[in-house]
């Protein structure tokens, strides 16, 4: 399948952390000899599909299951569990085998732990008296590549498992990941941080340095030049907001999962009625790597005229007579046909869901909401979309955007909201509201909102927003420049310093600091590549940024980014990791949690 | 150079010269060895000697009991114990190779010594057997051991290291064997031990395995065998014959070999020596020099001929004198260790390292280990476990500096294995302010800190490394060891462990978590969890079954209710779940007079709706009363209850009741959506806001009535998103004309 990403242009060898985690799978299979019976956890296996075909597996001798309570029906005695190590997935692994135990099945049982194997999850095994039945091993997959600038830990509840449940977990996972791409790629000298969490990873990084340095003497020259961290918490608006380019607009509305989306074939234009077919989006596709990162309006003018003049051509072609070489050029253009074809499709797609009144009304909110100007038109707005019964996310998403830009909301009108939310769609909701009191996002007011300022200081909202031909950020929200590349752009351009004013109004510590043998060397001071010039690798490549999003990062950000890379006179290429790909819709659903 | 004296030491044997000098004269007293068993280490070990109890001596002016005497290479006394072990004489005793001393007796226990006499625990025994039959006779090698026992069955045991004892394939002989001896598992085919046994009256070698017994060196032989010895490398047999012959055989008995391997490295002799050859010979022999002066000689001779040598390598000499430096601190008498720059060579330096620091010359260890450029670091951990033994009377602060202050001499060094040795010596104390020092706080720091005992720090460093699963461990450590309300005023102050505690419980401990807020006095998290346990009665419908008030499941809420009410934080959540019982009653009740299950469990709002759908609008009312449901929410929910059953009359008639609080947009709205444009008609021109009625009209296709209204808004921008609303037209001939024009969107030209 075509879903594994092409990564031959990633500017640091991806290839090879993707091939090592082939290369680890394999083994795994090939040391439990003969046919098993292969159990993957499902969000595991999202996460594998863009690692190793599923045919390369079936080679192996493998019969292929998805993990869940009901019993595994196969002739296999061989079971081989593959499970992210979550204690709660222990109970479905305990079920199936108390349910071979009473049906007198004998069969081999294997429990391979991504990525590691941890106490917790064997204590369950134990308590179940099953940890003397399964032979337990490790899958050490920290990583996945999703596309040659974009790395995922594949930890899509780590925000929430942090601001909720205090469990820190993935923020050990991250520090692993990163330090074993250091060992890859060199110590990272430069590494600046924003939030608790990031904070936090950067000092569980330095003390796996300590314990397990990475010898720098035998590497030359680092790869990476400067981590930053920063922390979904930091900026909670702009996944929040709509997204507006076109893989955002893609994610928001057809949900993109593991670098493809699945959708009606009718839509696509083929023939199998009432049939679903997945299409790929990644960088391989030369038409969607030029078109993805655009604003949505200026992605239908380019297809627009893509289609225009393929028509004057087809029309010359029949009208005129043409030379050979003019009818190769013809047939060339021909061949990006099935891609102009497959984006037109998906764009008008689109536009079905773009040009509601109700999504027309959301973005004007959003943009209401972000000015910060008219607390009680927003308010009215969202009580009214309770009261209308309208999906529950929707309106979750608007009211956390609310009370984020306004540092919660006066006793009165939260507990009101709160009482016409359970009102509306159930008392079961009481844990959701608990989870996001819990997490800051939908909270009573405390203290005076910072929002303004901050609006004002790193000039967020910018007025005249050109999206055709952008010369700021700004114009993946037409209008509001992302809060989290703001910052970035900051940290690139000139380190913290500048704005340490600012970064002390939004919440967390920061950090900026140098790391390994560079520690003490004055060539690696600061970020200030783009007046010196020093930051250049020798070879004329650019110098590599490593930005990773702690919490979640959205397609319209790493849009953002990308095009910070394209602008005349950066001085660095940037590849970005995440903690999961989100949106406003799976970052507030990771909080819903039902009573019931 | 030559010296008659040094060359008169030198006796030719068969086609070699050998000598043997004495090295040191004992330093022992009254040690008779025709009375004693000895036992000496191989690469000038100790020697260990005890009397022996099969002779019948004379005691001189000595104790009746015996001692174990340990003594280094020079007769320098090392250590000694009393030897009053039970299970017979003593048969056997030999060093094996990590210098422990193995001591076989009579009814097949073994008792192990070290260096310093102190008995290793536990004893190993050669099994039921050899204790019913007695040992007789054993032979040792490397790291095993063969007994013989009075009936001439062999066990061995092949590894002290895994010190099982193992049968061997009976040889089916009635006398016991005139001598015997073992080729070690290393040099046998089958990996597994030889033992040989020389046969009375027989001209034949038998070799015992594990599984068969084989007869070798038929024919070769003349006669039965007095003596064996086997050859470092189990190649060679040597023997000594009924005859008095010495016979050097392969080990296999296939052939004689002191007839056949006659090659001699005469030919460096033969040759005239040039000065390089010369040169190397000196160095060499220095090597092989014990005397310190003769060394001297000989490398002064071959540093003056080397200066006539173009190409002879220079560091050959350093290094010799490197090598040397060291073998002469070792031969030194206080430390005994006479060893032959070949064994040198063989044992190589970090094995003599260990054997020093073993024998407590933890200074020359140290010394030597820096001038080879070694690692310090096993030396210092040695002396640092040294220490601690040694200094039971020394105040752990005093003692923890005395450590530092060598400690520190190596980067890297583990304090955390220091500790683990000093808690093992019954230091805690130490012990944990050892580990305080420790740079690395993961894997190995934690797990040492839980079996010292430290908990507390155990979890404090587990929480620094933001390993959580390092937390977790301590977690379940301390969950296991200490009683509840402990463990939970414990973790109620670590809010890392106290987090995951909650996460894990969660999941697999519900009861033992309610435990756990009611102790910590977090009354509504118990709240929260009563709350959720009444859902279960709906997953669970057997557990309501009988009571069609679903009583269990709202005592539950109300349980929780009143313990929300306990707190002050908690009024909210208190009123919810006093509405939501009060809620689960109406609905239960409705359910009985509509006889339709289709109301519990779903929210206020939806209720109002079914009810209204239903057309029991009295019981809207009262659901709307009883929860105070705003006129706001209320006229939403009545309006699409309505729409939803397409009673337009009922809309019609609900809209003239009075002035609606929030205009006619929910009404228009609904017939919209209910893609009824007739009904909407009657709204729109009620809607207050100019832009509305345009964009009503505009939704419904009423391009005149929108435009109207859009100038009356006067809203240019409006106006604008207007027209382009209606732009859309979709005619198209060819392929690229159909693509281009389902392109349109708003905004997009």
């Amino acid at each position: 399948m075509a879903q594994i990403p092409n990564l031959d242009n990633a500017p640091i060898n991806l290839i090879s952390i993707r091939e090592q985690s082939q290369k680890e799978l394999i083994n795994i299979l090939k040391n439990i000899r003969g046919k098993k019976c292969l159990v993957i956890d499902p969000k595991l296996g999202d996460s594998l599909s863009l690692i190793i075909q599923t045919s390369l597996l079936k080679e192996h001798g493998v019969e292929l299951r998805h993990l869940s309570a009901d019993h595994i029906q196969t002739d296999c005695t061989k079971v081989v569990y593959l499970v992210r190590s979550q204690p709660n997935l222990m109970r479905h692994i305990c079920s199936n085998i108390h349910h071979d135990e009473s049906k007198g099945l004998q069969r081999e049982y294997h429990v391979y732990f991504v990525p590691r194997r941890t106490v917790v999850c064997e204590k369950v095994l134990e308590e179940e008296k099953l940890h003397n039945m399964v032979t337990i091993g490790e899958y050490p997959l920290y990583i996945v590549p999703m596309d040659e600038d974009v790395l995922s830990f594949e930890l899509d509840l780590a925000y929430k498992e942090c601001q909720v449940d205090g469990d820190t977990s993935s923020l050990w996972h991250i520090a692993k990941a990163i330090h074993k791409l250091e060992f890859s790629f060199g110590v990272i000298p430069n590494l600046r941080a924003k939030g608790k969490a990031s904070v936090r990873v950067a000092d569980i990084l330095n003390r796996m340095q300590a314990e397990e340095p990475v010898n720098s003497s035998d590497m030359v020259m680092p790869e990476i030049n400067t981590l930053i961290l920063l922390d979904r918490e930091v900026d909670m608006v702009t996944p929040l907001c709509s997204q507006l380019t076109y893989e955002g607009l893609l994610d928001e509305f057809l949900n993109i999962k593991n670098g493809s989306i699945e959708l009606d074939a009718s839509i696509m234009g083929l023939q199998q009625e009432g049939e679903k077919t997945k299409v790929p989006l990644n960088s391989t596709d030369k038409l969607f790597k030029e078109i993805r990162d655009l604003n949505f309006e200026v992605v239908v003018q380019i297809l627009r005229q893509k289609a225009t003049s393929m028509k004057q051509d087809y029309t010359e072609m029949t009208t005129t007579s043409q030379s050979v070489s003019e009818l190769k050029d013809f047939v060339k253009k021909l061949n990006s046909l099935p891609e102009i074809t497959r984006h037109i499709n998906l764009a008008q797609h689109l536009t079905t869901f773009t040009s509601k009144p109700s999504f027309l009304g959301q973005l004007d909110m959003e943009h209401t909401i972000v000015e910060s100007q008219s607390y009680d038109i927003c308010f009215d707005y969202i009580e009214e979309l309770i009261h209308k019964q309208e999906p529950l996310t929707t309106v979750l998403r608007l009211l956390i955007l609310f009370s984020v830009t306004n540092s919660g909301l006066p006793k009165k009108h939260f507990d009101y909201l709160r009482r016409e939310l359970l009102h509306s769609y159930g008392f079961e909701h009481i844990t959701t509201l608990n989870n996001l009191e819990k997490a800051g996002l939908f909270k009573k007011q405390e203290s005076r909102s910072n929002w303004l300022t901050i609006k004002r200081a790193l000039q967020l909202v910018v007025e005249d927003t050109d999206t055709a031909n952008p010369n700021d950020i700004s114009y993946v929200f037409s209008g509001y420049a992302p809060l989290s590349i703001r910052l970035i752009q900051h940290a690139i351009r000139s380190g913290w310093r500048p704005v340490e004013e600012i970064l002390k109004l939004l919440p967390g510590p920061h950090l900026e600091t140098k790391r390994g043998a560079f520690s003490n060397s004055p060539s690696f001071d600061s970020l200030s590549g783009v007046s010196t010039g020093i930051a250049k690798v020798p070879d004329g490549r650019r110098a590599l940024v490593l930005v990773v999003f702690v919490g979640g990062v959205t397609f319209a950000e790493i849009s953002a980014l990308r095009f910070l890379c394209s602008q005349e006179g950066m001085a660095y290429d940037l590849i970005i990791a995440t903690t999961k790909i989100v949106n406003g819709q799976t970052l507030v659903e990771t909080f819903m949690e039902k009573l019931g | 150079m030559a010296n008659v004296s040094v060359a008169a030491e030198w006796q030719l044997l068969y086609n070699r010269y050998y000598r043997k000098p004495e090295l040191y004269p004992m330093r022992w007293k009254h040690v008779d060895l025709a009375r004693h068993k000895v036992a000496g280490a191989p690469f000038g070990g100790p020697v260990a000697v005890i009397r022996d109890d099969s002779k019948i001596v004379q005691l001189h002016a000595e104790s009746a009991l015996r001692k174990l005497r340990l003594f280094n290479s020079a007769g320098h006394p090392l250590a000694d114990a009393v030897w009053r072990h039970p299970g017979g004489r003593l048969i056997g005793m030999s060093w094996n190779d990590d210098l422990t001393l193995v001591c076989v007796v009579q009814d097949g226990t073994i008792y192990r010594y070290d260096l310093h006499a102190q008995l290793v625990e536990p004893n190993i025994s050669m099994g039921k057997e050899c204790f019913e039959q007695n040992v007789a006779d054993c032979a040792f090698w490397g790291n095993g051991v063969v007994c013989i026992t009075e009936q001439n069955q062999l066990f061995c045991i092949p590894d002290f290291r895994n010190p099982k004892p193992v049968p061997l394939a009976d040889p089916m002989i009635d006398e016991p064997p005139r001598c015997i001896a073992v080729i070690e598992p290393q040099y046998t085919m089958s990996g597994n031990v030889e033992v040989l046994l020389g046969v009375a009256d027989d001209p034949v070698v038998l070799v015992v395995e594990e599984d068969g017994v084989q007869r070798l060196g038929e024919g070769l032989l003349r006669g039965p065998l007095q003596k064996m010895v086997v050859s470092r490398d189990g190649k060679w047999l040597a023997s000594f014959t009924h005859d008095g012959r010495l016979l050097v055989t392969t080990s296999d008995l296939t052939g004689i070999i002191i007839e056949r391997e006659c090659e001699a490295d005469e030919n460096l002799r033969l040759i005239k020596p040039s000065l390089p050859e010369a040169v190397e010979a000196c160095v060499d022999a220095s090597g092989h020099e014990f005397d310190v002066s003769r060394q001297r000689t000989l490398l002064r001779a071959a540093s003056y001929g080397q200066a006539f040598c173009s190409n002879f390598q220079r560091d050959r000499i350093q290094e010799m004198c490197k090598i040397l430096r060291v073998l002469n601190a070792v031969r030194n008498p206080e430390i005994g260790i006479p060893l032959s720059i070949q064994q040198y060579k063989l044992l190589s330096p970090s094995v003599l390292i260990g054997r020093l620091i073993n024998a407590h010359r933890h200074l020359l260890a140290l010394r030597i280990s820096e001038y080879l450029g070694m690692n310090q670091e096993v030396v210092i951990m040695h002396w640092a476990c040294s220490k601690i033994t040694a200094s039971l009377s020394i105040p752990d602060a005093t003692l923890l500096d005395i450590l530092l202050d060598k400690l520190k001499l190596c980067k890297g060094i583990s304090y955390a294995a220091v500790a683990a040795h000093a808690d093992k010596n019954g230091r805690r104390k130490l012990a944990a302010m050892l580990v305080d020092h420790e740079p690395r706080s993961s894997k190995q720091v934690v797990p040492l800190l839980l079996s010292i005992g430290e908990e507390d720090t155990a979890l404090m460093k587990a929480t620094e490394s933001g390993d959580i699963d390092l937390v977790y461990l301590v977690l379940f450590h301390i969950w296991q060891k200490r009683q509840s309300l402990e463990f939970f005023g414990t973790i109620q102050a670590r809010p890392l462990a106290r987090d995951l505690f909650i996460t894990y419980a969660r999941c697999y401990k519900h009861e033992y978590l309610k435990d756990f807020f009611l102790s910590t006095g977090q009354l509504q998290d118990v709240a929260f969890l009563l709350w959720k346990e009444s859902w279960e009665f709906v997953k669970n419908p057997m557990a309501s079954k009988g009571s069609p008030l679903h009583g269990p499941r709202i005592k539950l809420i109300e349980k929780a209710q009143s313990l929300f009410a306990e707190t002050k934080e908690h009024v909210f959540e208190s009123k919810a779940a006093e509405e939501h019982a009060k809620l689960l009653r109406i609905q239960h009740e409705l359910e009985v007079t509509t006889k339709q299950a289709i109301f519990v469990d779903s929210s206020i709002s939806d209720t109002i709706r079914t009810c209204i759908v239903l057309g029991n609008h009295r019981a809207a009312m009262r659901v709307k009363t009883e929860f105070k449901v705003s006129e706001k929410r209320w006229y939403w929910l009545k309006v699409f209850a309505l729409a939803t059953i397409k009673d337009w009359v009922a809309l019609e008639k609900f809209s003239k009741e009075k002035r609606p609080p929030i205009g006619y947009r929910p009404f228009v709205e609904a017939c919209i959506e209910a893609d009824e444009k007739a009904e909407a008609i009657k709204y729109i021109p009620k809607l207050a806001d100019p832009r509305e009625r345009a964009e009503s009209y505009a939704r419904i296709g009423l391009v005149k009535e929108a435009a109207d209204a859009a100038s009356q808004a006067k809203d240019g921008e409006l106006l604008g998103r207007l027209k382009l609303t209606f732009a859309q037209n979709a005619a198209a001939s060819s392929i690229f004309d159909t693509l281009r024009d389902r392109l349109s969107f708003p905004g997009a030209s």
